[in-house]
């Protein structure tokens, strides 16, 4: 028997392309490999309309200029939660699909944020990958250094502010920005795949990279940068038991590589195999003390934030000074880092398979949880005041 | 419904292509398209691993399967207005099988026209081989001709002008189509002869003449139209018996040649040919390499094509090369240029650093057993054994499956990949028999498998694509 599994993608986010990918290559891709799953594609227009098809298990399908005429097409779906997931296309005679479990392919805003792993727990149905608190919080730079830093987990020192903020009291911002030792990063807060994210070394850089990042996001993180820089990442999958890929080192020849270079760059000839598998070196020849210490930060960090299923976790590396920090936590990393697991020794199908797995494992731990209490406060409101 | 619909695929334009396609695909084997013609409902989806390809004999009989057609239809309309509706009803149930009949009518006269315009083909290419002053060499065998082919041709052409058919053009009008291009300076010619029913090697032999002989092996292909491996030997070494006292090689690696072999012949193996004795054979995904030596003479060989098996036939090439003259240095140049041939345990490499092994034309189970034996030998690497079985195994069809099962079970290859048919679950029982620890993983056809493998793979892992149904067996 086929489980009915949707993978759910685009969306209202500034990557809502890097998500078709990743719905793609490799997630439908290796879902169809595997056998045993009747996959669905769950499209999410950058509109916010919700659409289902197979037509869409194809990434060709969103291709070409003509995809919002394609689309107006199809029919528009609803949702139902009674007793899990349900998808109806209305019309005369509604068309339902249950669905047994979904694979939320969602990167940045109202999808990695934990918002879809909100709707998803309302439904009552298995999901792949984090859970909504560990999304929300990983989701938020500011936040998951402060959740890290305060289990013991060494960050970068910065300063944080909202639009609001910044607008009111620019100078006190400025003056505590100013303690920081410069070059300085500037980050959009919410955003990931390196949107909006700029080096200032002068004020008036920085004064622009602020603009920059406040046209994503209304809270923006400023950050030392990190000299003598070795930037490795790990991607760490599983629930309880943690099984950690290669730590993997991009070999970005500027000085920091944007979104551009790290998903358009393409692997052979160009073609684009979602995430670069060139740019970077698996796995990272680092020194071995180095090698641990992210084996171990990341563990803790996937951990302590309380991830399950998939992140990755990015770390800086100060080669002279030997320390290492921790950077963020991606709760879907691009294409899944499928390349850095084949490294590791798992192949795509494996690797679908296990996360799967994971989910179903956390949704019966969920089942097995008391959610409601008996507690008769009803019937005692407004009782003894009638009296 | 869909039983329905697929039912009505017979009164679609359709249905002639479908048709024509499967009497090319059978090589125009009325015989053989009736085996297939009973198994198909739906003939709308005929054509899924190759298409039907126009050539002027394909287009004459489409074109005149969709005019019947259309005159059929016609009639029925016609008979709307002037006889019954039982009448009706009847042609229309009938029409399909009547365009059949008559489509096969028109194969049996286009043969009536073909049969005589072949036949001066091939007597003049017989005259023409004749007169041919080259040294004739045959194969006969149920497995590696080509492979056999295409090994002398590359070791004999380092010093000589050699000539042989391409692909696997081994019947009667194959051949005398590849003679009618000779030039008549060729010092070696190399034919394959083809065996499908008793006789047809002893056939093949009057037309080309042979000087030489060699006879591959004999297995269980197409053991449906021999009935007994006996006798697909016997027809096998008509050649033997044609050649009388010419020399006659013969691989005695392949147990069933052992009843039909004499003192004359010439017998080769993985341990050396004659006086010439193999050492220090080894074989990975690098290539087989290994020593031949006679007396003081020593030949040391690398090649490019894979397995122990290859031994024995490479040596047999290097005695016949030394014994019309070859040298040394040019025998060893030529078994260097050996390569694997178009799948043929091929080694192509998938784009995760996979690598595959396209043994995708061999469907004997001695090749079967000597590839699994290969795997066995590969260390360090994540073994994929995929197969849709094998074809035209006759009565043998359950054992000699279940043996491939257990084979794969003793070489301890990590992954079985089987593809549904009737013959695989005879391959998981053998597997099961033999206490398999690996893991089967099923598809429902062999194209499935094949898009799936590069994401159940990784760097390093081997995949051996066993065998390959044509349309008319899936």
């Amino acid at each position: 028997m086929k489980k009915t599994i949707a993978v759910v993608y685009g969306g209202r986010s500034a990557e809502h392309e890097v998500s078709i990918i990743t719905a793609h290559i490799p997630i439908i891709q290796s879902l169809e490999a595997a056998g045993g799953f009747d996959v669905w594609s769950i499209y999410i227009s950058k509109d916010g309309s919700w659409y289902c098809s197979q037509k869409f298990n194809e990434l060709k399908y969103f291709k070409g200029a003509d995809l919002s005429e394609r689309l107006a097409k199809e029919k528009r779906i609803d949702l139902r939660f009674e007793n899990g997931l349900e998808i109806v296309w209305p019309g005369l005679r509604n068309k339902k699909l249950k669905i047994d479990i979904v694979f939320p392919s969602m990167h940045g805003t109202y999808g990695e944020d934990g918002s879809l792993m909100g709707v998803l727990r309302m439904a009552n149905v298995p999901f792949v990958g984090c859970d909504l608190f560990a999304s929300a919080a990983a989701m938020d730079k500011v936040i998951t250094k402060q959740i890290v830093a305060s289990d013991g987990i060494p960050v970068v020192p910065y300063v944080w502010f909202t639009k609001t903020q910044w607008g009111a009291g620019k100078k006190a911002y400025s003056a505590e920005i100013g303690k920081l030792k410069w070059p300085l990063f500037v980050k959009p807060v919410h955003l990931g795949s390196s949107i909006g994210i700029t080096k200032a070394k002068t004020p008036a850089e920085l004064e622009n990279a602020i603009e920059v990042a406040f046209h994503y996001d209304n809270k923006v993180l400023v950050e030392e940068s990190v000299e003598n820089l070795i930037e490795v990442t790990l991607p760490i999958m599983g629930n309880d038991e943690l099984r950690l890929a290669e730590i993997e080192r991009p070999l970005n020849k500027t000085e920091f590589f944007d979104f551009k270079e790290k998903y358009l760059s393409g692997g052979k000839g160009g073609k684009g195999n979602g995430v670069n598998s060139e740019y970077s070196e698996i796995p990272a020849k680092i020194d071995p003390e180095f090698a641990k210490t992210v084996k171990e930060y990341g563990a803790k960090v996937y951990t302590t934030l309380g991830c399950t299923g998939i992140a990755r976790v990015d770390f800086l590396i100060d080669s002279a000074s030997r320390k290492v920090y921790m950077n963020e936590v991606n709760t879907l990393p691009g294409s899944l880092y499928h390349h850095n697991w084949r490294k590791a020794g798992i192949s795509n199908v494996e690797l679908i398979r296990s996360l799967v797995h994971y989910a179903e494992e956390r949704f019966a731990g969920l089942k097995e949880l008391t959610h409601t209490f008996e507690s008769g406060i009803l019937d005692k409101v407004g009782g003894p005041k009638a009296q | 419904m869909n039983a329905i619909t697929a039912y009505l695929s017979r009164y679609r334009l359709v249905y002639v292509r479908s048709l024509v396609y499967m009497l090319q695909s059978c090589e125009y084997s009325i015989h053989d398209f009736f085996i297939w013609y009973k198994r198909i409902n739906d003939f709308s989806h005929v054509e899924y691993r190759k298409h039907l390809e126009f050539t002027p004999k394909a287009s004459m009989l489409a074109a005149f399967g969709w005019i019947v057609q259309a005159a059929l239809y016609l009639l029925v309309i016609w008979h709307l207005f002037i006889a019954s509706y039982l009448w009706v009803v009847i042609l229309a149930a009938l029409l399909p099988y009547i365009l059949l009949l008559f489509l096969l009518a028109f194969l049996l006269v286009m043969r009536l026209v073909q049969t005589p315009a072949e036949y001066l083909i091939i007597r003049r290419a017989a005259k023409k081989l004749a007169r041919h002053k080259g040294l004739k060499i045959a194969i006969a065998g149920s497995y590696g001709k080509t492979s056999m082919r295409e090994i002398l041709r590359t070791v004999l052409s380092v010093s000589k002008r050699v000539a042989s058919p391409e692909h696997n053009y081994n019947t009667p009008i194959g051949i005398a189509r590849f003679v009618q291009h000779l030039k008549g300076d060729e010092e070696v010619l190399i034919f394959e002869l083809g065996e499908y029913y008793p006789g047809d090697v002893e056939k093949l032999c009057r037309l080309v003449r042979p000087d030489i002989g060699i006879i591959t092996g004999v297995s269980e292909a197409h053991l449906e139209r021999f009935g007994t491996i006996e006798k697909a030997a016997a027809t096998i070494f008509e050649l033997a018996d044609w050649l009388g006292s010419k020399p006659v090689y013969v691989n005695s690696d392949s147990t069933p040649t052992k009843a039909f072999t004499k003192p004359s012949h010439i017998l080769y193996n993985k341990d050396g040919v004659h006086t010439w004795k193999v050492s220090d054979a080894r074989s990975d995904l690098s290539g087989t390499s290994f020593i031949l030596s006679n007396g003081s003479r020593i030949l040391r060989f690398k090649s490019a094509l894979l397995g122990l098996h290859q031994v024995g036939p490479l040596s047999m090439v290097a005695a016949l090369a030394d014994f019309l003259g070859l040298s040394s240095t040019d025998i060893e140049i030529g078994i260097a240029r050996t390569k694997p041939f178009a799948h043929r345990l091929e080694l192509k490499h998938y784009e995760n650093g996979a690598y595959k092994l396209d043994d995708s034309y061999n469907g004997n189970p001695a090749g079967v057993e000597a590839v699994i034996s290969f795997m066995a030998g590969l260390k360090g690497h994540r073994r994929f054994y995929v197969t849709p079985g094998l074809v035209e195994m006759g009565p043998r069809t359950e054992e000699v499956h279940k043996e491939i099962g257990r084979q794969i079970a003793r070489a301890r290859i990590e992954k079985t990949v089987l593809i549904r048919n009737s013959v695989t679950p005879f391959i998981e029982t053998g597997l099961r028999d033999a206490g398999y620890h690996g893991e089967v993983i099923w598809f429902e056809d062999a194209l499935k498998a094949y898009a799936a493998l590069p994401h159940m793979t990784i760097q390093g892992d081997v995949v051996l694509l066993q065998n390959d149904w044509p349309d008319q067996y899936v």
